[in-house]
């Protein structure tokens, strides 16, 4: 509430009731609004504690148990933890996790950075900023699908290479070329949406710190180091969140990377968290482990956590203010 | 007066002396390393247009001549592929799947979310203000790991294979998103119309549905487009909580699409047509209201 409404509801307030009731109830307007409290909130707060809470907190509990999704549920403490450790295909899913999370993300902030600073003053600015942020609303399946047209054996890049005399191109598609090409698509289809959101911090400098660093004569890389940096400093910690977060759900490019090549699951050897999580429960191949497939999902949430915890830590400073 | 009289040439006489010295400072590093910069920064604009051009030309020709030359245009504008998808691939039911799911849960997360985002914005107390953190802090759980809860959940209660269960979920998953934006927006907006509302005589209801609505009119259309967006792409969910061929949704039937030509045959023709399918209804969205879109995606991210 802002000061002239509290003065406003004061006087309101004083015109019907006693002073003493003024006292105690607050103003007016905000007696009325709180009437509403439960009409309001209520629907929202019951959705989501049902549908999202209630969820969460049975897959702790899940991740507890042994189950198939019968009646077979027995409890086994941190076993399913434990065994999840011992389980090369979970490893290996958890480093891809995690090649993702940290290689993917230190190109995206590299390249979007970039980006921001040849974007900040050129031509054309906000045609180019719109263009390389559509990818981020289309489902990152059709880049799946999409490498399978570019890296196929005659496909764009091949064809191109041939043309360029390159007569015995590398198998784009073999297993364990797979992953480091969707690290590449990742970053494609990511840097526009984090290159938008860094201009929007870019944009808030006021042009007069750059004036200022021209008539100090600074050179370029002093005025980033000086000014842009610290100045979006906050920016750059909320993006790191943000990936940090969408980067454990990576799921659908996965899950079609390449067109046909799969047979129904995708190569082991490009499984994140997330494609462990849903094959182990609802393959169909091999009896659903709903035990451990919600131990490595509550597992990837805890590395959500402390990764979060820590970079709030480790990126805190103190606000510039301008 | 005076004043007014004076300040628009101290502007006028401000404005061109600050721009000056901008561009001098810009030409300061006009460097090869700008260069650089500039000429990857366009190629990387060209190649993401790029893809939206040849999907939609590869659209138009059959799987043989893709494979024989990928860089070729289409001899006709025959919409073969568009028919064999539809049919074959069953998009025609997929698509009317999505956009009821899509139009429907949208609609009502928008409708569940406003309200409460309009009284956590508004009533300032220690409740409201762990109400707020409660909601952001769905903000950072992976759908993955209420996957197999929601599964058995929607299970007990016959939901799962229903687009009824679809939809709720998905108003249940968007809400932190949604009150989070709509919270940021309703607390940017000014407070003496509903203030004079109140003093008039105004119910706090009538404020709400009268007064702040209209003019939030803009963060609520936004929020919708947003959630639409991404209903739309949903595919973990979709993909799990759907079992039967006429209940999928566009990202799950172009799955199984994708399943189907592991054992009959890649149909490149009939695959693109149905990537255009999933993706221009976005490209239309998003040249429609491009703008508001990037501004509710990065609002509140500079704070």
């Amino acid at each position: 509430m802002t000061e002239t409404a509290r003065m406003i509801g004061a006087k309101s307030a004083s015109g019907s009731a006693t002073p003493t009731g003024r006292r105690a109830g607050g103003n007016a307007i905000d007696r009325g609004r709180k009437r509403l409290f439960v009409p309001f909130v209520g629907p929202a707060f019951l959705f989501y504690t049902i549908l999202f809470v209630v969820p969460s907190l049975y897959a702790v509990w899940i991740s507890f148990n042994e189950w198939s999704g019968g009646d077979d549920m027995t409890f086994v403490g941190f076993k399913n933890y434990v065994r999840l450790f011992s389980d090369d295909l979970f490893v290996q899913s958890f480093v891809n996790t995690l090649l993702l999370l940290f290689v993917v993300g230190i190109a995206i902030f590299v390249i979007a950075f970039g980006l921001t600073l040849v974007l900040r003053d050129m031509v054309a600015r906000k045609v180019a900023r719109s263009v390389i942020f559509f990818p981020h609303l289309v489902n990152a399946m059709i880049f799946g699908v999409l490498a399978g047209f570019i890296f196929n054996p005659g496909g764009l890049v091949n064809k191109l290479l041939g043309g360029l005399g390159v007569t015995e191109p590398p198998a784009w598609l073999a297993h364990e070329n797979l992953f480091p090409l969707i690290m590449v698509m990742m970053t494609w289809i990511t840097t526009g949406y984090f290159t938008t959101i860094l201009m929007a911090g870019v944009d808030r400098i006021p042009p007069y710190y750059y004036e200022d660093c021209a008539l100090a004569g600074a050179n370029a890389w002093q005025r980033l180091r000086y000014v842009i940096l610290p100045l979006t400093w906050d920016v750059f910690a909320t993006c790191a969140v943000l990936w940090t977060i969408s980067s454990v759900k990576i799921f659908e490019i996965i899950w079609v990377f390449g067109g046909s090549t799969g047979q129904g699951m995708p190569p082991t050897q490009t499984w994140t968290v997330a494609v462990y999580t849903y094959v182990t429960a609802f393959s169909g191949q091999s009896i659903p482990a709903y035990g451990a497939a919600t131990a490595s999902a509550v597992l990837s949430l805890a590395v959500i956590s402390i990764l979060v915890v820590l970079l709030r830590r480790a990126t805190k400073r103190d606000a510039v203010e301008f | 007066m005076t004043m007014t009289e004076l300040t628009p040439p101290a502007v006028a006489a401000k404005q061109p002396r600050k721009q000056r010295r901008r561009r001098a400072a810009i030409t300061h590093d006009r460097s090869v390393f700008r260069g650089i910069g500039l000429v990857l920064l366009w190629l990387f604009v060209a190649l993401n247009i790029a893809w939206m051009i040849w999907m939609v030309i590869q659209a138009f020709r059959d799987t043989r001549s893709i494979l024989d030359n990928p860089w070729g245009l289409p001899t006709s504008l025959d919409p073969v592929n568009f028919v064999t998808a539809w049919t074959v691939g069953d998009f025609a039911t997929a698509t009317l799947n999505s956009v009821v799911t899509t139009t429907v849960s949208s609609l009502l997360t928008v409708a569940v979310a406003a309200p409460a985002a309009y009284y956590l914005s508004r009533v300032e107390n220690r409740l409201t203000r762990s109400l707020t953190m409660y909601f952001v802090l769905g903000l950072g759980i992976p759908a993955q790991v209420i996957l197999i809860p929601l599964f058995v959940m929607l299970n007990e209660v016959y939901l799962t294979d229903s687009l009824i269960g679809l939809n709720m979920v998905y108003i249940g998953v968007s809400m932190p998103f949604t009150v989070f934006l709509l919270t940021a927006f309703f607390r940017s907006l000014p407070l003496e119309m509903e203030e004079a509302a109140a003093l008039d005589g105004t119910t706090a209801f009538g404020t709400f549905w009268r007064i702040t609505l209209p003019l939030a009119k803009g963060g609520i259309l936004t929020a919708f487009v947003l959630q639409v967006i991404s209903h739309w792409n949903e595919t973990l969910l979709a993909l799990t909580l759907l079992q039967s061929t006429e209940k999928y949704t566009l990202p799950v039937a172009l799955i199984s699409f994708i399943q189907q030509q592991t054992y009959s045959g890649a149909d490149w023709g009939g695959l693109f047509a149905g990537l255009c399918i999933v993706v221009i209804p976005m490209l239309i969205i998003y040249l429609w209201l491009g703008r508001r879109l990037t501004e509710g995606l990065t609002l509140g991210m500079g704070k």
